[in-house]
């Protein structure tokens, strides 16, 4: 035996040493991995044309909603249909989504310059998302018939949601999502029945079965009219961790007259809306201008209505009820000087 | 429900229903309300069994599950193992599991749905304590928090009509370019029913988070 290996410290440390590196090399490699097959998720929802019907799950119940998106000479067009429920529809034609809603006799549309497809997209995920989010890889299974991969975006804590990913091995499409509150339950589902991806859809599947006579149409929307200086000095003046300002606007919201302010708070992956109105510009006995308090749920999300100093100030987000709660209730107005720009 | 067919509701939630038979099924789901309730059901109940993360159930759910193992003999259970339960999770062996697992499930629901008796609450604007000064404060993560929600005063106020919810959520669907957006756009799609009486629930407050109540 030579000297070098008498002592353990020669060759122990660089064993260490290299396990760690390769430990750590590894552990990255597996995030890495979980992220990379999320951007390619993101690549496949937005460049592929499909045709798919899903079932879409929360609490027992279940509907079935057909999504086809069309992507033709760089023009996309989207319909998301409810097959057996409430007869609603969304259809995108580039920069502009109509919501047809026969139960309300109402047409909705409202101009997008921004935008993801209707089954949704992820951000790149940076270090900011990753401190609230673990991102990992699960397991391989099959889902239609189609070797599936399973990635996990769990939240590190009650204010957010997370999601469980089944993507296709070949495309990278999501074949079923799941959506879980921090505890792991699951609160909502997206299983797809039918999935094709074909090279060309025909006009005649992006054309909404929804008989318009006699709807009132509404285009609400973001507009270049400012809000009063009174809406604007409202802000959030608490937020849950991670979430920081990204939007603000003002917007016009159904019939509503006299435009609102629009705020916008994310963590890089859930986002939450807040609305800020004055009740006492709409005409008198105008349903816009009742005053509202308390919490409904829209889906898997939530909005929040409360009355600040005499303001509606509404959060509405994909995020569990708390969260909106705890943003409309942080909402105050502040002087100009001390005004929050995040 | 015919035995053919929860086999094949069954097979497909296992990722094992042919493309030919998955096709037929969804036709008979599309047409059939009752088919789909089941479906939800057993859907919820797989979740559970299957173990990949609890099912966040229902206030009413445990008497929906006891409708939906009622009938079902459960002197079997012990003659199942329970990858056979796993597999085909329905059937009559695994009754007697699914009671006890969903009960479990069903203790920790916290989420009120919408259409059960509503709580409106009628809150004026919050004390947030930890509030002191004009600049923005965002809690750290992990932090305690510190937050008071008054107890309810005046008059009950509106519920939120169901129009004015549905402007709020397509407004804010256009900055929900994430993930969420499939679930948002999704619930305004299914919440018709819902919105009609789309009053408020009560909240569950995270921990840390109190409602000022003694």
């Amino acid at each position: 035996m030579t000297r070098r290996w008498r002592s353990p410290a020669r060759w122990l440390v660089p064993c260490a040493i290299t396990g760690l590196l390769v430990g750590g090399v590894a552990q990255r490699t597996f995030a890495d991995e979980a992220s990379d097959w999320l951007e390619k998720m993101n690549n496949a929802l937005a460049t592929r044309n499909y045709d798919g019907t899903f079932f879409h799950l929360s609490e027992g119940r279940v509907e079935t909603m057909r999504i086809v998106h069309r992507v033709r000479g760089g023009r996309i067009t989207e319909r998301l249909q409810s097959l057996d429920g409430s007869g609603r529809e969304f259809v995108r034609n580039n920069d502009e989504l109509t919501c047809y809603l026969p139960d309300q006799h109402t047409v909705l549309v409202e101009p997008r310059q921004q935008h993801g497809p209707f089954l949704g997209s992820l951000p790149k995920f940076g270090a900011d998302v990753n401190e609230f989010y673990n991102i990992v890889e699960v397991s391989n299974t099959h889902v239609l018939g189609r070797a599936a991969r399973v990635i996990a975006v769990n939240p590190k804590d009650q204010f957010r949601f997370g999601y469980r990913l089944w993507l296709d091995e070949k495309t990278a499409m999501p074949l079923k999502t799941q959506l879980c509150d921090s505890r792991g339950q699951v609160i909502e589902q997206i299983l797809f029945a039918r999935l094709d991806m074909p090279e060309s859809i025909p006009d005649g599947d992006l054309t909404p079965a929804v008989h318009t006579e006699g709807m009132r149409w509404v285009r609400q929307g973001a507009t270049a009219d400012s809000a009063s200086p009174a809406l604007s000095a409202y802000r959030a003046s608490q937020l849950p961790p991670g979430f920081h300002l990204t939007v603000s606007g003002a917007q016009t919201l159904g019939d509503a007259t006299v435009p609102a302010t629009h705020y916008v708070y994310s963590d890089g992956l859930a986002t939450v809306s807040v609305f800020v109105e004055d009740p006492h510009a709409e005409p008198p006995h105008d349903p816009a201008a009742a005053p509202m308090e308390g919490l409904a749920r829209v889906g898997s999300g939530f909005a929040f209505s409360t009355v600040v100093q005499g303001h509606q100030v509404t959060a509405v987000g994909e995020v569990p009820a708390q969260t909106v709660e705890f943003i409309a209730h942080s909402v105050k107005s502040y002087g100009s000087s001390d005004l929050p720009n995040r | 429900m015919s035995e053919q067919i929860r086999e094949q509701v069954s097979a497909f939630l296992d990722g094992e229903l042919p493309n030919s038979e998955t096709e037929l099924l969804l036709k008979r789901l599309t047409r059939d309300a009752e088919l789909r309730e089941s479906f939800g059901r057993y859907a919820l109940i797989g979740e559970s069994l299957r173990g990949g993360g609890s099912a966040r159930l229902s206030q009413n759910f445990h008497t929906r599950v006891n409708r939906a193992i009622d009938g079902e003999p459960v002197s079997a259970v012990n003659s199942r193992s329970p990858g056979t339960e796993l597999r085909r999770w329905w059937r009559p062996a695994a009754g007697a599991a699914v009671a006890a697992g969903v009960m479990a499930v069903a203790v920790l629901s916290f989420q009120q749905r919408a259409d059960v008796p509503a709580v409106v609450a009628s809150l004026p604007p919050a004390t947030v304590g930890a509030i002191t000064d004009a600049s923005l404060t965002e809690v750290k993560p992990h932090e305690a928090l510190s937050y008071t929600v008054p107890a309810a005063v005046g008059d009950a106020p509106a519920a939120m009509p169901a129009a004015r919810l549905t402007s709020y959520v397509f407004a804010h669907s256009k900055y929900s370019s994430v993930l969420g957006q499939s679930n948002v756009l999704s619930g305004l799609l299914t919440d018709a029913d819902d919105q009609e009486t789309a009053t408020a629930d009560k909240v569950s407050l995270p921990k840390g988070v109190h409602d000022g109540s003694p």
